[in-house]
């Protein structure tokens, strides 16, 4: 690939632009460990017992991978939509439709093994996929404003899924589905399922598909300028279309992938609740990158499961941990529009300068 | 004459940037004074620094030889500082008496008096000449009339100093006329102007001084008597500047593209296309001339693919009618297109200029390994660093973003993009609009090189200077009818700017 040579005031401005996260990430903390402070307790220990239950040996790793997964999966959903220029809110429901239907192959066609496991997996994302069709269609032919239709269509998924685990396919009249059997759950690599793996990949994946293939430059085009695309011959409708397609089929396949991968292996009450609208913050605060939003998710991953061992080594109660994750995402889109306010750019360009001009005293 | 305005050093940065730096320029009651500048010159920003819009960095400003702070917009008012933008500031729904008073705090009463306010304005429409239609929505006034609303606006508020920004811009040759009347007669009621325009003509025959900036800072201050055109458009870009003429094609070859009793949106007066015949052969270029709004935007958008025209024939340069409406089906078919507005419809302004250089050549061999699968960022690289170097675009990599290039070297980007395909028709529409005189040389030559080597030209443009200088035939257009064509050599430029107003 050929080097890219960048003006001092770019350099600046990318540093800014991963800079901000990271900020934004430990003022989230300094605010919370004030926090804990007023609640009279010792936030550096809190801390500390946070990351222990996250991180502290491999199955609670394992465990944290595994809660971050469904996160990668909303995330890249949320990233691919947005950079077309769509704001697909309907994660949630593409993530709850994949694994309703992933349910359904399981429960309703009665497979079993690497079969059903696999057509488990390609029907999630298909039905994802179609979920996210829907509001495509709704605005392309009709105009109508794909936030709203995703949010609404949310809804639907959620009470759908409760038909779902309720009345189809309920354990013995429990409001859960059956559990997936053991032969056609996802195969486990260091306690953790492979269904992480699948979603590091899939970022990976993502990336270059969105930064190094003709696709995904019209996709980012048409993203960024609409008209210019349609100006310049790019079939603009087809590739709206196909993101929706795209990003729900993401969320879908993260669906059938937290379905087959994580206890309880069932559809209950709360079956991917949150997580749609976790991952449109995490593509926020990734900044629509895909590898990024990979970390991100892992951060959040670490938030939820040591929020629990905090909660119980220092008493503090576990919503500190989602004032927290509140405090990272408002931060982190305010501090991205901040950089990007005249007067703040000229400090740091200025700064640039005195710099440059420094390096050439020295010299 | 006594001085009325005086502004003394004004810098204005933004960051390190020197907008204005140590301009100094002053106005005496009932004269007009123009500000003379290429684009990017400082006009602006001395002007927004006058109405309160800018704080000056350095610098400042006495009305009546006495100091002031312009804090604000408001605080401009109060001085009887009133300017009429280049575009209009008034609300399309409401009558012109409605944009008048609009906002005006002179009664106590929280109700309007429009019956007062009425008085007032009609006493001041005598006094000074200005013909308005007050209880005539804005939507359906004339563009003449929407500006002496303007102009009123101002005038009602008080206004001693009024600023007058491209007004010409968007007028008639006639309405021009009664526009300069109107000038006229506020100056003789001692009022005075700042009348900002770098049409030559108009500014030798309006102005009683003239002050010329050049990169933000003031050149020098002539009275228009003593000065020549030619001694102005030097002093402006500050060199001997030499217009360069280009031969007229007289026997052009055969027919590239044609649109025959073409008609969108007819009802529409200012939007619309009635009725459109017109041949583009291979080897001219086919000036269309005409003010603003006048059916140009959607010629342009039939000839491009944008839209369907609702009746008559097109036939594209194979000669065969076109069926299908669709930009991609036009580029295939040899357009190249330089469209009215660079930064929303030719460029992605947060894509890379090498990214910009191939949009339209994303899926070739060139550029993609397997058949238009995955992109070859070298050699995209490299070509964006050749088109670079060809074609003079000044940037200090091409993996800077469009959005953050000058205007001239935008449009360069968009030239190199679109003449790199080798168009067998070639459409620009306003190519040179604000852009500085290098760029716009760049950008005719450019033009005139496609059309030696045999590409059917269509210029649109509200320019007539510019239609003039470029076309070897000319069409003009009012209100979506072809009122008529023309010779581009030798042109009967009077018949053809009564054609422009529709006579």
């Amino acid at each position: 690939m050929a080097k890219k040579e960048l003006s001092a005031e770019e350099r600046s401005e990318k540093r800014l632009m991963i800079l901000t996260p990271i900020v934004s990430v430990l003022l989230a903390l300094i605010v919370g460990a004030i926090i804990i402070a007023v609640l009279g307790k010792d936030p550096i220990q809190g801390y500390a017992a946070m990351l222990r239950g996250s991180l502290g040996d491999p199955a609670k790793i394992a465990k944290t991978l595994e809660r971050a997964c469904p996160l990668v999966f909303t995330g890249l959903c949320a990233v691919f939509a947005y950079k077309c220029g769509v704001f697909n809110l309907g994660g949630e429901g593409q993530f709850i439709m994949g694994g309703c239907a992933t349910a359904t192959v399981m429960f309703g066609l009665g497979l079993q093994g690497p079969v059903g496991l696999a057509l488990g997996l390609i029907v999630g994302m298909v039905v994802g996929g179609i979920w996210g069709l829907l509001p495509g269609i709704m605005k392309i032919t009709r105009g109508l404003n794909e936030m709203i239709t995703t949010i609404m269509l949310n809804y639907v998924a959620l009470y759908f899924m409760e038909y779902v685990f309720k009345n189809l396919y309920s354990d013995s009249g429990l409001p859960k589905t059956l559990a997936i059997p053991q032969s056609a759950r996802l195969p486990q690599i260091a306690n953790a399922h492979v269904g992480v793996l699948v979603a590091i990949l899939l970022g990976v994946f993502i990336w270059y598909l969105i930064f190094r293939t003709s696709f995904g430059f019209k996709i980012r085009a048409v993203g960024m300028n609409p008209v210019a695309s349609k100006v310049n011959g790019f079939p603009v409708k087809r590739l709206v279309l196909l993101a929706f397609i795209i990003s729900g089929a993401i969320a879908g396949l993260g669906g059938a992938i937290e379905l087959l991968g994580r206890t309880p292996f069932r559809l209950a009450d709360g079956f991917g609740s949150g997580f749609g609208f976790d991952g449109v913050a995490i593509a926020l605060i990734a900044q629509l990158n895909p590898i990024a939003a990979i970390f991100v998710a892992l951060l959040f991953g670490v938030l939820s499961t040591g929020g629990t061992m905090m909660q119980s080594v220092i008493g503090v109660p576990t919503a500190i941990v989602e004032i927290v994750r509140g405090l990272i995402i408002i931060f982190a889109v305010a501090g991205m529009a901040a950089v990007k306010l005249p007067k703040i750019r000229a400090f740091f360009a200025a700064r640039q300068n005195a710099k440059v001009k420094k390096a050439e005293v020295n010299a | 004459m006594a001085e009325l305005l005086r502004m003394e050093n004004i810098s204005k940065c933004f960051g390190s940037f020197y907008a204005n730096k140590d301009v100094t320029f002053d106005v005496r009651e009932g004269e007009v004074h123009t500000l003379l500048g290429e684009n990017g010159a400082g006009k602006s920003t001395l002007m927004n620094v006058l109405v309160g819009l800018y704080q000056p960095t350095e610098g400042k400003i006495f009305m009546h030889g006495r100091e002031v702070q312009i804090t604000s917009p408001g605080v401009a008012v109060e001085n009887g500082i009133g300017m009429v933008h280049q575009h209009f500031m008034l609300i399309d729904a409401m009558t012109g008496l409605e944009n008048i008073i609009l906002g005006d705090k002179r009664h106590d009463t929280p109700l309007l008096r429009e019956g007062d306010d009425r008085k007032t304005i009609e006493g001041l429409m005598d006094r000074y000449g200005l013909e308005i239609d007050l209880d005539e929505k804005v939507a359906n006034m004339s563009i003449g009339m929407q500006q002496r609303v303007e102009i009123m606006k101002v005038l009602f508020r008080g206004a001693e100093l009024l600023i007058l920004d491209e007004p010409t811009a968007v007028l008639t040759d006639l309405e021009v006329e009664g526009l300069f009347e109107i000038m006229h007669s506020l100056t003789s009621e001692g009022k005075s102007i700042i009348f900002i325009s770098h049409k030559m003509r108009e500014v030798m025959r309006i102005s009683d001084r003239v002050t010329v900036l050049r990169r933000g800072e003031s050149i020098e201050t002539v009275d228009v008597a003593n000065v020549t055109e030619q001694e102005l458009a030097d002093l402006m870009i500050g060199q001997k500047f030499q217009e360069s003429t280009y031969p007229k094609v007289e026997d052009a070859g055969e027919v590239a593209f044609e649109l025959k009793g073409v008609s969108y949106r007819p009802e529409v007066k200012h939007g619309g296309l009635k009725d459109v015949s017109l041949a583009i052969h291979k080897g001219e270029i086919l000036g269309v001339a005409g003010i603003d709004g006048n059916g140009q935007t959607p010629l342009a958008e039939v000839v491009t693919g944008l839209v369907k025209p609702e009746s008559g024939e097109v036939y594209g340069p194979d000669g065969k009618e076109i069926a299908l409406f669709s930009p991609r089906s036009f580029i295939k078919a040899g357009l190249g297109n330089i469209p009215e507005d660079r930064n929303k419809m030719g460029l992605v302004g947060d894509m890379t200029v090498a990214e910009n250089l191939v949009l339209k050549q994303t899926t070739s061999d060139k550029f993609s390994a397997g058949h238009g699968k995955w992109l070859k960022m070298g050699e995209i690289h490299d070509y964006a660093n050749k088109l670079r170097e060809e074609n003079d675009i000044r940037c200090t990599s091409v993996e800077q973003t469009a959005r953050s290039l000058s205007g001239g070297n935008q449009q360069k980007v968009i030239l190199a993009r679109e003449l790199e395909g080798e168009p067998k028709l070639l459409v620009a529409v306003y190519p040179t609009r604000g852009l500085d005189i290098g760029a716009t040389e760049f950008i005719h030559n450019q033009i005139v090189a496609q059309r030696d080597a045999g590409c059917a030209v269509l210029l649109i443009s509200a320019d007539f200077d510019e239609v003039l200088k470029l076309s070897d035939r000319i069409v003009v257009l009012f209100e979506g009818q072809v009122m008529g064509t023309y010779p581009g050599a030798n042109p009967p430029i009077k018949e053809i700017s009564l054609a422009m107003a529709g006579k």
